[in-house]
């Protein structure tokens, strides 16, 4: 009989020993890191720090000129779903701003009057409360001023604010709503039509996604992933250029080099001399992203990988071409590991209720 | 002696006065942006002063001032760790706004020429 030239336990522990080492060649690298908060190439303090300039905000800025009150507030629902002021009756600004598709409409390019297409991608209308400037090419100076925009474009609801304050006033349950929001004698005018839709849709705010925990100290809210994500979001990627704060954009206006069209964005209301806004449009923010698309100010990308693909490369060389984009190489891991951050900026819809209109 | 003093010193005072004041020479005013905000500095330069924006931030900025009169200078597209200027010729309220970010504001005023 043959005896084993090493003892029983030695063998044990030898085989426990080779195959946990598997074990761990097999996970690879990137994993190792998934039960803590360091992230590769990113010390505890550039860490702390680049968290905190994305920490979202305690409270709501209501402006001092149109300051918050519930009634004013459910005043501005009831009208952000009343189709009665649209001219044909049928679109409200919830037809395109659908809180089931994350108040857009899930389209590339919107539909307004007469169910002509649009030349833009309808944004969703989350967290304008911080907002710096509104519509895809900054022209509205604040949320009062934007609201009546779509109201009365020819193109879009196709009504006059005069119209629009006649209709109300022939609805008899109107009265006493506006009458609470506001007070006064003949609280129903322009002014406080556009100041109710803008309280109403200050109050629509992301709710506190996986990302936001993670800032706040819960390491286990994300992934590795998307912490190797959120390094390279921040650094090699250069995308919290524009991207940046809590809401995942500074409002700011960039040419990113897309397939140009007629549409010159904020360059129809710049001078011909800011070449830098020509195909410029707004950036908007990353938060509760719809991940099955579409892109852009325009539609005209339809996959998250084609929106990083297009990063990548650098966008269309021309004049206008923004000075903070440039081609960058991504592997396929850096590219998951970018979906996997923009995933955890996404919270649980806020439930939504419908208002029963007057 | 007394009256000779006396006359003499408002002989000289009267020629002070007359004298031809040679002006001020023209200073330079920096604003200093640092990411989205172009700092206040408090000073009010002067007609024929000029107002240097420095990019401090580690993005581009497009500046544009608009002057009381309504016109409006763009200052172009600015990278990162350079320096635009611009001679203020005029008086009045200016405000500095960026066409790339429009949060940046700010706000200063351009005095007359200071003399000596």
């Amino acid at each position: 009989m043959l005896e084993p030239i090493l003892g029983t336990r030695t063998l044990i522990a030898w085989f426990v020993a080779v195959g946990c080492l598997s074990y761990g060649v097999v996970i690879g690298p990137g994993d190792a890191t998934n039960d803590n908060n360091a992230i590769e190439g990113l010390s505890a303090a550039d860490l702390a720090g680049l968290k905190q300039k994305f920490r979202r905000p305690e409270g709501i800025p209501f402006p001092r000129s149109n300051p918050h009150s519930l009634e004013k507030e459910q005043l501005g629902k009831a009208l952000f779903f009343d189709p009665r002021l649209s001219r044909s009756g049928s679109m409200s600004c919830g037809t395109c701003h659908n809180p089931s598709f994350g108040w857009s409409d899930g389209l590339a390019k919107a539909v307004g009057f007469g169910m002509a297409p649009l030349a833009r991608r309808t944004p969703h209308v989350r967290n304008m409360a911080w907002g710096a400037a509104f519509q895809w090419d900054g022209r509205a100076p604040s949320l009062e001023a934007q609201a009546k925009m779509p109201i009365t474009a020819p193109d879009e609801m196709n009504m006059t604010m005069d119209l629009v304050v006649e209709r109300l006033k022939a609805v008899p349950g109107y009265a006493p709503l506006f009458q609470a929001a506001f007070g006064g004698e003949d609280p129903i005018n322009q002014k406080n039509v556009t100041a109710a839709l803008a309280t109403f849709q200050r109050t629509l705010v992301s709710g506190k996604s996986p990302f936001d925990r993670w800032v706040e100290g819960e390491d286990s809210a994300i992934g590795s992933e998307a912490k190797r994500g959120f390094a390279l979001f921040t650094g090699k990627a250069h995308c919290s250029a524009c991207h940046s704060s809590w809401r995942f954009s500074d409002d700011s206006f960039h040419d990113i080099g897309l397939k140009a069209s007629e549409d010159l964005g904020r360059g129809k209301f710049a001078p011909p001399s800011v070449v830098a806004m020509q195909n410029a449009f707004k950036t908007p923010s990353l938060r509760d992203l719809r991940l099955q698309g579409p892109y852009m100010h325009d539609g005209q990308l339809h996959t998250i990988d084609a929106v990083i693909e297009h990063y990548a490369k650098g966008g269309e060389k021309r004049p206008s071409l923004s000075f903070e984009m440039k081609s960058v190489e991504l592997s396929e891991r850096e590219r998951r590991d970018l979906v996997a951050f923009l995933e955890t900026l996404a919270a649980e819809p806020m439930p939504v209720s419908l208002p029963v209109l007057p | 002696m007394g009256r000779s003093f006396a006359l003499g010193t408002a002989f000289a005072m009267l020629a002070l006065a007359i004298a031809p004041v040679p002006l001020a020479r023209a200073a330079t005013v920096e604003i200093v942006i640092e990411h989205l905000e172009a700092h206040e500095t408090g000073a009010e330069p002067a007609v024929g002063d000029t107002v240097v924006f420095s990019n401090h931030a580690d993005i581009a900025h497009n500046l544009y001032l608009t002057f009381e009169d309504g016109t409006v200078e763009t200052l172009n597209t600015q990278p990162p760790g350079t320096q635009k200027s611009t001679v203020m010729k005029k008086a009045g309220h200016v405000i500095v706004r960026c066409w790339i970010h429009p949060i940046i504001h700010m706000e200063f005023d351009v005095i007359e020429k200071k003399l000596n």
